[in-house]
């Protein structure tokens, strides 16, 4: 499934909603927090950041292969090529008055999806995430 | 995201229930502005049913701990849903928040 959602901005939660609708996630309670979670992080990052007039488009898809229960979100959009993945992770060592606000997001996602990868492509940022969602 | 504070003798007992997400990570910031103040002293925050938290959520813990460690008062999270602990636990904030 695929959609194009344009204008972008303060459409976060239009657009997480129709990813959590789609057919393709699991019914599990555990596996759809970590993949609902994951998504908002993913969208915001997007929606707040991609575009600096703040009014762009993002074309979201979700695909799930029957023979792995691999699921895979994909988030694509035309803003300024960023990779969000070149971020270092947070030390999550530090001592509470040490921490910087901020800078979770994508670690939440790296952490909670089985894979999350990068590209740049004819001019589009492309974010590919992927979760095994076979609970058996 | 329903946050109710009752203060009395130098504490705060704090209920959360709901969930703080992308679109009300804001107002929940300006719930917890009384617990920022020195006068909410030591927080005990029940968050039986605080069913979800994304990272704008947890960076509101963070504050939340920088200001009561500042004031060298002590903050409690308890009794959070596993799912919740989990995303405390992956980000470090197990570490630096006191959950029990």
């Amino acid at each position: 499934m695929k959609k194009l959602f344009d204008p972008i901005k303060d459409k976060s939660s239009e657009i997480i909603e129709w990813l959590m609708a789609s057919p393709d996630m699991p019914s599990d309670d555990g596996l759809l927090f970590k993949i609902r979670l994951s998504i908002e992080e993913a969208v915001e990052n997007v929606v707040r950041y991609a575009y600096e007039t703040g009014n762009g488009w993002m074309e979201v898809s979700t695909d799930l292969n029957h023979d792995t229960f691999e699921l895979t979100i994909e988030l694509r959009d035309a803003g300024t090529p960023f990779n969000p993945l070149d971020r270092p992770d947070p030390d999550i060592t530090l001592a509470a008055e040490d921490r910087p606000i901020g800078g979770l997001g994508i670690f939440l996602c790296k952490q909670l999806m089985d894979d999350i990868a990068y590209r740049y492509e004819n001019g589009c940022n492309i974010l590919t995430m992927k979760k095994n969602i076979n609970i058996d | 995201m329903d946050v109710t504070i009752n203060q009395s003798e130098g504490k705060s007992l704090v209920v959360l229930n709901g969930r703080i997400d992308t679109t009300n990570a804001d107002q929940f910031l300006n719930d917890i502005n009384p617990l920022m103040q020195p006068e909410a002293g030591d927080i005990d925050m029940d968050c039986s049913n605080m069913d979800y938290t994304s990272s704008q959520g947890l960076r509101m813990f963070l504050m939340l701990q920088k200001a009561v460690s500042s004031r060298k008062n002590k903050l409690v999270l308890r009794n959070m849903k596993p799912q919740v602990k989990e995303v405390f636990d992956i980000t470090g904030f197990s570490n630096i928040i006191t959950i029990e």
